[in-house]
């Protein structure tokens, strides 16, 4: 059999080589399709990435750093956040946002997908947790996830690799929910705590949203890429798609995109996947417009770019006398507190939040420059004390809200701001909503008693975090009825029925946790929908 | 506008660099930890901060020509009053002096730190104590069913 020429028509065209992406880039291979995934941008090389370098900490606040505005990297694209109390962070590149993600990889609960039901508020999801359980499962396996079986917080499951440690920091904040009776469990992680298919255990160097050194932690690149480009995908990079185009019989029936030179290129397909998130994926529909649609393609409904979810982050530090090693080990993943996960009637909000304790992104220069913006570690006299009551003596407790979807809080297409292709870049418009805002001062008034409980001599509040849009969700919703969703519960258009999208935007709700575990098995799971429904997959 | 090229400092330039760094750290009282003015910062700005390096002379002219003769009451005023004109410039200042400083191995091992970068050293951590867990579930009312 020849090998395809460069932009001859394929089977399968996915868009976006991220967490999502990759893994229904995998799961189709079986199918022996032609399989193509237009990617952004390049290749990552663990090699680049800052913790090789002595100045490590300047590189994740400039060239490395979560947010595309401040890397401003050719490769990404310009988000106008202006309307926003939340930045968007994300990556461009074989991988997507895994490769400066925490990998902190819990699950959402079954309550999740009833949110309606249980709370009267939102929507439900067309689909259960009970049907995305075998491909949790399988998604665990796949990214290698580190945990501790038998948490009664959280639906039972057995993560294949024992958990990560605490470490000291672990220990004391452990001892704070204790002391208040509250729940707390060793975070599962996808990050290897022994050594995994050809990839090392985690050397707890510390900054994981840097990127990985080691390749312990599992991002889409050292994980599904690798098997499924050596079952015949192909993965073309620098190729940035401008709009998704439309036949004549109304099926989407490729993608115009620029290639690394700039130069426009035409490309042809039997089915489109959409894998870019949420924030890329209404961004390119917007921009795909047409005769038939011209609000954008598969947006009948006039929800593409509406609902946006993030996970509105507050932070509780704790100062302690002793030194808890506080700059190493796995950021993102130590220990988390399910205890305001689930909606108590005495509180004055519904759903809840996750208490997530986290270390490693404190390291010498980030604790005096935010030491120099707090005004709690002064330059000068008094420097070198200040300095150290902090450096390797704080605990930090992150209070991750359930965000509700709400139309107000939207991506559209901004009038003016346009990437390095010219392809006109997205707004984001959003608000904190006010049961969001009384969950969060309760998780932050749990957060000081958590502090004080532990022993911290001091304890520091930070309200909202600016930089915390890592979570990015609901912008092209599942559901059952085209007038109130984008997708039906196998991802599919309602509008264009061989249109797919698999990532984050289809979710109806986003639950108290970080999502790329569910947003990887809901695409396996779809992935073996269309494997099952090939032979009428377009009816 | 300001010149993106970087040019050599004069010596009266340098004097003045020397006196803010000494300024923005200086050293211990009990002499345990070095002023900033020991380290080799224009080492660091010609390998790492360039476009800073650049800035530097306009940052350096908006001080007392006589900065480094005065004493520490008085440069810290004279920064002081940059930092309320140009917070911006300030913060960048402080920044670039916090990256030298604290990326230097011998100020890493003084503050209990390693030294070098953390890849291929890696950190060791202790596995911490997970004997709570079997109270934690005693007491766990258990996540909620659908």
């Amino acid at each position: 059999m020849a090998t395809p020429e460069r932009n001859d028509p394929v089977d399968v065209l996915i868009i976006g080589a991220g967490a999502s992406g990759a893994a229904i880039a995998w799961s189709l291979t079986e199918t022996r399709m032609r399989i193509l995934c237009l990617e952004q941008g390049d290749w990552v090389t663990p090699q680049s990435y800052p913790t090789n370098h002595k100045n490590y900490e300047a590189m994740y606040a400039g060239p490395f750093h979560m947010d595309p505005n401040v890397r401003g990297l050719a490769t990404d694209y310009p988000i106008n956040v202006q309307d926003s109390p939340i930045d968007v962070l994300n990556f461009n590149g074989v991988g997507g946002s895994t490769i400066l993600w925490a990998a902190h990889f819990p699950r959402l609960h079954p309550s999740d997908f009833r949110v309606r039901t249980l709370d009267g508020v939102a929507a439900d999801w067309p689909i259960t947790y009970d049907d995305l359980e075998p491909y949790f499962a399988q998604n665990d396996e796949m990214m290698g996830v580190s945990g501790l079986a038998g948490d009664p917080m959280s639906p039972p499951h057995t993560p294949p690799l024992p958990p990560l440690p605490i470490g000291r920091v672990g220990e004391v904040v452990a001892g704070g929910f204790d002391k208040l009776g509250w729940h707390w469990w060793p975070s599962d992680a996808a990050i290897l705590s022994q050594a995994r298919d050809g990839r090392d255990k985690c050397k707890n160097l510390g900054p994981c949203v840097s990127g990985c050194a080691q390749g312990a932690k599992a991002s889409a690149d050292n994980t599904y890429w690798p098997e499924a480009i050596a079952s015949g995908v192909e993965l073309r990079t620098r190729c940035r798609v401008r709009e998704i185009t439309l036949g004549p019989d109304g099926m989407a029936d490729g993608v115009i995109y620029y290639d690394a030179e700039g130069v426009e290129q035409v490309q042809k397909a039997e089915v489109v996947i959409m894998a870019c998130n949420g924030i890329g994926t209404p961004r390119i529909l917007l921009n795909s417009t047409s005769a038939a649609f011209p609000d954008g393609l598969a947006n009948r409904s006039g929800l593409v770019g509406k609902n946006l979810m993030f996970h509105p982050v507050g932070m509780v530090q704790g100062v302690f006398e002793e030194r808890l090693g506080t700059h190493k080990g796995p950021n993102g993943c130590c220990i988390l507190s399910k205890e305001f996960y689930e909606t108590g009637p005495e509180r004055d909000f519904v759903r809840g939040y996750n208490m997530q304790v986290v270390r490693g992104l404190s390291g010498p220069l980030t604790v005096a420059t935010q030491g120099h913006r707090t005004g709690r570690i002064p330059w000068g006299q008094g420097h070198h004390d200040a300095f150290a009551k902090r450096f390797d003596r704080s605990a930090n407790v992150l209070i991750v809200c359930e965000d509700l979807p709400e139309p107000c809080n939207q991506v559209t297409l901004d009038p003016d701001l346009v990437d390095s292709d010219g392809i006109p870049a997205s707004k984001v418009t959003y608000r904190l909503g006010d049961n969001t805002q009384k969950m969060m001062t309760h998780g932050l008034d749990r957060g000081e008693e958590l502090m004080a409980a532990a022993g911290a001599v001091e304890v520091v509040r930070t309200e909202l975090q600016r930089v915390s849009g890592w979570h990015l969700l609901g912008t092209a919703r599942m559901g059952d009825d085209p007038e109130t969703s984008v997708v039906n519960a196998w991802g599919r258009s309602h509008d264009v029925k061989n249109l797919f999208i698999v990532d984050g935007s289809v979710f109806v709700t986003a639950g108290g946790v970080n999502p790329t575990s569910t947003i990887q098995a809901n695409a396996l799971r779809i992935g073996d929908a269309i494997k099952q429904n090939l032979a009428n997959l377009f009816d | 506008m300001t010149d993106t090229t970087t040019r050599t400092l004069t010596e009266a330039e340098q004097q003045i660099l020397r006196a803010v760094l000494d300024t923005v750290v200086p050293a211990s009282a009990d002499g345990r930890m070095p002023s900033a003015a020991e380290l080799d910062f224009s080492a660091y700005l010609a390998e790492q901060a360039a476009a800073f390096a650049a800035s530097l002379p306009e940052f350096l002219a908006a001080l007392p020509s006589d900065f480094a003769s005065l004493g520490v009451a008085a440069r810290s005023a004279a920064l002081e009053e940059v930092a309320a004109a140009d917070p911006a410039s300030f913060d960048q200042l402080i920044f670039r002096v916090y990256d030298c400083y604290y990326q230097n191995d011998a100020v890493r091992l003084l503050i209990g730190g390693e030294p070098g970068p953390p890849f291929p050293r890696g950190n060791t951590i202790p596995q911490g104590d997970l004997s709570s867990l079997d109270a934690v579930i005693a007491r766990s009312p258990g996540y909620r069913r659908v």
